[in-house]
């Protein structure tokens, strides 16, 4: 029982950090991780915990309920659940979920907004129909 | 001749129903998706945008910009504001207290939340001030008191 419970606890240590999900990579932090700084990422990244600085990725990012985030985030889909400060760019998709509090700027080409979330700041939305030049 | 029976006047007289009036349900505006709009509105109510509107939108309850609804300019929503998956919001200042923006949804603007809505637009009354008459206490007259 012991043992078998060293080998969970080992399995879900191991997935913070980098780990590779589909052939692609993901940074994945758990509820008690911080991260300060700026990590420029070539795969998606899982932000829980703690944030404060920059985080561009290639791939997607999630930002758990939980998290506290104070930082630029960009990627191609950003899905917020979480607390975060600071301005975020989506090359695709922005959602936030309806537990999500956003205070900063945003630039997005599409945007999903849950009932229940808060938001404050300026909404840039690219690839307008009737907009005849192209940001 | 005149082209319609529809004076001012007569408008004037049509009753605001209230929030959650005598009839029982809030008073409720729909721009349908042929209908136009270009100026400022105000509604004590819910309104239904799925037509176009070239101006300012300001409503005590919800507003939902639905169908292919097309909204330019600010708009103050004292609850909700919903923007569906075909609708487009191009905003100056978005000021709600419920926002939900379905995939699809064309939106920008600055948005606000948060803190709670004012009645900005809430005309004042202007009560005059009563003007408090004091009478001057009458001075004995020396005429009025010779015997």
């Amino acid at each position: 029982m012991d043992v078998q419970e060293a080998v969970a606890e080992g399995t879900a240590s191991a997935e913070n950090g980098e780990v590779k999900r589909d052939g692609r990579k993901q940074f994945s932090m758990g509820p008690g991780d911080i991260l300060e700084g700026k990590l420029i990422y070539d795969g998606s990244v899982h932000a829980d915990g703690k944030v404060e600085g920059e985080v561009r990725v290639t791939g997607n990012i999630d930002v758990a309920s939980g998290a506290s985030v104070k930082a630029l985030l960009e990627g191609a889909n950003v899905t917020l659940k979480g607390q975060v400060e600071g301005m975020v760019t989506a090359r695709d998709k922005l959602t936030l979920g309806k537990n999500a509090r956003l205070s900063g700027d945003i630039q997005v080409r599409r945007l999903q907004i849950d009932d229940g979330a808060t938001l404050n700041g300026h909404v840039r939305m690219g690839d307008f129909e009737h907009q005849a030049s192209g940001q | 001749m005149t082209l319609s029976t529809r004076r001012p006047a007569s408008r004037l007289a049509t009753p605001v129903p209230a929030e959650n009036g005598s009839n029982g349900h809030r008073n409720s505006v729909v721009l349908g998706p042929n209908d136009r709009l270009v100026g400022q509105l105000y509604i004590e109510g819910d309104l239904h945008v799925s037509g176009s509107v070239e101006g300012n939108l300001e409503a005590t309850g919800d507003i939902e910009i639905a169908g292919s609804g097309k909204v330019n300019g600010d708009v103050t929503a004292y609850n909700r504001l919903t923007v569906g998956s075909d609708a487009s919001l191009i905003a100056g200042d978005v000021r709600v207290a419920r926002l939900t923006v379905e995939d699809g949804a064309k939106f920008s603007g600055k948005v606000s939340m948060g803190q709670p809505v004012s009645k900005v637009a809430e005309p004042v009354a202007v009560v005059p001030e009563p003007v408090v008459v004091v009478p001057e206490p009458e001075k004995p007259t020396q005429k009025g008191k010779r015997r």
